[in-house]
């Protein structure tokens, strides 16, 4: 126990004494208000805690304190460690003092608004030599904040940062690099101007927009945080997963606005995804096309799944696609929840199209694999111009798939037998179809590869990884396997989209229709 | 019985007769398909093929990203919470967690979250335990299926904060944090120092599954103790592995060096780790599984 004393009194700093009485508490409270120095934010509650009941589990730690020495006049919290178990009841808000809740960076840049002082005020004599012999230029900025290439900075922003910034070959504090993104217009409202709305859903809406900084089209995804139980969850899982996500087959997050009561994500801007691609050549696309896309759907996957981050909603409305033919994963509000939901927030139906046998039969635990069976899927779909599981039920779709596949048995699915849901349905006993008469259009190897995708026993399914290297896709040539995740295919010039056999130019503006795709970017 | 409040509920989650995820199993039905053993062999033979189609990059990426996410001295500027709050309060938390059937991924990332969320903003110590429970939520809107709902946890606080204040809260932290919210848990890297030994020639699986239960149940208890802050996940994650082999005597344990730390560093934090294992025993024999603490004798007969 003395051992563990002197540890925890290593451990702990600052804590006073533990008898401290309530009202004591409160006054330092409100010296605490008024004399914060720093100006820097204290989440505090309104009132001091008024009861003392706690939980505790490590009795060790709560039972035996050694009272370590007084660092801090104002340090409240003590012996009177139940404080936090128990608040005050009614009236009490939760202030946030010296916080400007309205949640743009305009905090931050407050702060480091003397753009990194602390950097600045570093004593070395270097930084100095670097600021007057060195002009700071647009590629400097470019490289160092991670601007895109064709962005305008503001009259004037270089000289101010000339003035004063820490020297530019060395790394910025996340904190000042917010601040310098801040001062160009970046965690800004004003700095998009709202276009038509693209669609509309229970918790976001999505619009075109445009970017006062670089002129490009911009998709604006506003998200309302309020509700019953808080930020969403798509929207939580969405912006913090697609911040580390950088590749060019998935979509890019510019930019994310805080405001008091909605979040916008700024996202890139596609004409289309697969679905209206699909419906645009009248179902019929080219087959190099075909696989043009394929190849950057498993592309764009194989990056994720590298990273542990599954989409689990693949589908053409969730495929992007600009003119150059360039395709990207978007809406990744489902990845990474362990489980895919039948019904949206609002209970919309989530397509099950493209959802593989084993999670359709309640399976919970998965992995990668799930992935890739909604990759053949859709791989058949461009293919043959149809979907190839268009069930409406769940009972529907399993029976869709079996009829195609073959009801699947302990020898061709090991461990279905066991299966209670799969007994209870009792599906007749379908032989396996061959693929190739409902996809006439595929040549073996693209054959081959599909059923390496529509296996029953996840296990057995090909990875995105593997299957990028499929002898489906030797046409493409070597260099293809080889590029930097940033670079898009059609930067080969071997790489190049076909005109789709079926192509009419859809100048028609959006129908009701089209407005309906849309709406999938919003779940 | 959930709505039960505070003390009593808290209690009965910590009571050893209650599994992990048993409560959440039966508020929700479960899928009927693949219940009990067999559905547990036919699931990990698919997490061991994914392991094998990726778990070298899922290792590489995460361990890329465990220094930006390290928490740095979450305490050194807070005005009121203290080691012995923050202890607290993650004691707490690890029933809490418990009594709804949360992995242990979401305690670690709830943990990682209030943490540097501490090193960003001073809190005051009436609302500590407010925000406990709101890193709680936004790590289960990140990775549970079904989080905790907000009724549910303000329950939990004896329903001392309001929902608008728990909201409010959760855009603060999310705000602060900028959304940066993956980071990378000692609890991936247990699963990914487990695999990688089940995939070496002639492994003990049941070394190395009751390894990683007793190690499982180490990093929880080590997350309260705010001296582990410092420690990387992966180093935790390794040392909670080593100790616990040397705890149960293994005879092939984990190869320490696949987790490239050097041997000192391994030791360091090992001894710390046992340090903690000895004054908690009885702590720790409530966190395993009833059979891996039948193997664990000296945690105290107690129980």
């Amino acid at each position: 126990m003395k051992k563990f004393k002197r540890r925890l009194s290593l451990t702990l700093r600052g804590s006073q004494t533990i008898d401290e009485s309530l009202s004591e508490l409160a006054e330092q409270m409100t010296i605490e208000e008024n004399s914060s120095k720093d100006n820097e934010p204290i989440v505090k509650n309104g009132r001091p805690p008024t009861s003392h009941s706690m939980h505790s589990f490590l009795h060790q730690y709560t039972g035996s304190f050694k009272k370590p020495p007084l660092r801090r006049p104002h340090s409240v919290i003590g012996g009177s460690l139940g404080s936090f178990m128990a608040m005050p009841r009614n009236g009490s808000r939760l202030d946030i003092v010296h916080e400007n809740l309205k949640m743009g960076s305009d905090g931050e840049s407050d702060q480091a608004s003397g753009t990194s002082s602390d950097e600045v005020q570093s004593p070395t004599g270097v930084c100095l030599r670097n600021r007057i012999h060195r002009r700071i230029s647009m590629e400097d900025l470019n490289k160092r904040l991670s601007l895109p290439a064709d962005i305008r900075i503001p009259d004037g922003y270089l000289e101010k940062l000339q003035i004063n910034s820490p020297p530019f070959d060395q790394p910025m504090s996340r904190r000042s690099r917010r601040a310098s993104l801040s001062e160009i217009g970046f965690g800004k409202m004003e700095t998009y101007i709202k276009l038509e709305k693209l669609g509309e859903g229970t918790y976001a809406t999505v619009y075109k927009g445009r970017s006062k900084l670089t002129e490009n089209l911009v998709a604006l995804k506003e998200i309302r945080l309020e509700h019953e139980e808080g930020a969403p969850c798509t929207a939580i899982r969405e912006v913090s997963l697609l911040k580390d996500l950088k590749h060019a087959n998935i979509v890019t997050l510019h930019d994310i606005v805080h405001t008091d009561k909605s979040l916008t994500l700024v996202f890139e801007y596609l004409d289309k995804d697969l679905k209206q691609y699909m419906d645009d050549c009248g179902n019929i696309m080219s087959m190099h096309n075909v696989k043009l896309f394929l190849y950057q759907i498993l592309r764009g996957l194989a990056y994720c799944h590298r990273r542990k981050v599954l989409h689990r909603d693949l589908k053409p409305q969730n495929l992007l696609i600009n003119e150059k033919g360039e395709l990207k994963l978007a809406d990744f509000g489902l990845a990474r929840a362990k489980s895919v939901p039948t019904k949206t927030y609002s209970n919309e139906v989530v397509t099950l199209w493209y959802r593989p046998p084993d999670v359709l039969l309640g399976s919970s635990e998965y992995s990668t694999q799930i992935d890739m069976w909604g990759v053949g899927c859709i791989f058949f779909e461009m293919a043959s111009g149809r979907p190839l599981f268009p069930g409406s039920t769940v009972e529907d779709e399993l029976h869709l798939i079996f009829r195609l596949l073959g009801t699947p048995c302990q020898e061709t699915w090991p461990g279905i037998s066991s299966s209670d849901e799969f007994r209870n349905y009792n599906f007749p006993k379908y032989k396996p179809q061959p693929l190739i008469n409902h996809a006439p259009r595929l040549d073996t190897e693209g054959i081959e590869l599909i059923a390496k995708f529509l296996q029953y026993e996840s296990k057995k399914r090909i990875s995105a990884e593997e299957a990028m290297k499929h002898a489906y896709f030797r046409s493409l040539g070597t260099r293809i396997h080889t590029l930097p995740e940033s670079v898009s295919i059609f930067s080969l010039k071997e790489i190049q989209l076909q005109k789709d056999p079926g192509f009419r130019n859809s100048t028609y503006p959006e129908t009701g229709h089209g407005k309906n795709r849309r709406q999938s970017m919003l779940f | 019985r959930r709505r039960a409040g505070g003390a009593a509920a808290l209690r009965s989650a910590g009571a050893p007769a209650a599994p992990l995820g048993a409560a959440r199993g039966a508020r929700h039905g479960g899928g009927a398909w693949g219940r009990g053993r067999r559905r547990r062999r036919g699931e990990s033979a698919q997490e061991l093929q994914a392991f094998r189609d990726y778990g070298e990059s899922w290792y590489r990426s995460r361990k890329g990203l465990e220094s930006r996410f390290q928490p740095r001295e979450p305490l050194a500027r807070q005005p009121q919470v203290t080691a012995e709050a923050r202890c607290k309060l993650v004691s707490w938390l690890i029933p809490v967690h418990r009594h709804f059937g949360l992995s242990l991924e979401a305690l670690c990332l709830a943990v990682n979250i209030l943490d540097r969320f501490l090193a960003t903003t001073p809190v005051a110590a009436d609302c500590f335990q407010l925000l406990g429970v709101t890193a709680l939520l936004i790590a289960c809107k990140q990775v549970e299926v079904h989080p905790p709902s907000v009724k549910e946890l303000l329950a939990l606080c004896c329903d001392v904060f309001t929902r608008q204040q728990l909201r409010n809260l959760e855009c603060i932290v999310l705000h602060r944090l900028d959304f940066d919210l993956a980071a990378p848990t000692v609890s991936f890297f247990l699963e990914h120092f487990s695999q990688v030994r089940l995939e070496a020639r002639g492994a003990d699986a049941g070394e190395a599954a009751d390894a990683r239960s007793l190690a499982a149940g180490v990093a929880e208890l080590s997350l309260a103790d705010y001296a582990f802050t410092k420690y990387a996940p992966s180093l935790l994650a390794a040392s909670s592995l080593g100790l616990a082999d040397r705890l149960l005597r293994h005879r092939s344990p984990l190869d320490l060096r696949i987790s490239g730390y050097p041997e000192g560093l391994l030791r360091d934090c090992m001894d710390q780790l046992q340090l903690l294992v000895c004054l908690n025993g009885r702590s720790l024999s409530l966190l395993l599984p009833s059979e891996v603490a039948q193997k664990c004798p000296w945690l105290g007969d107690d129980r």
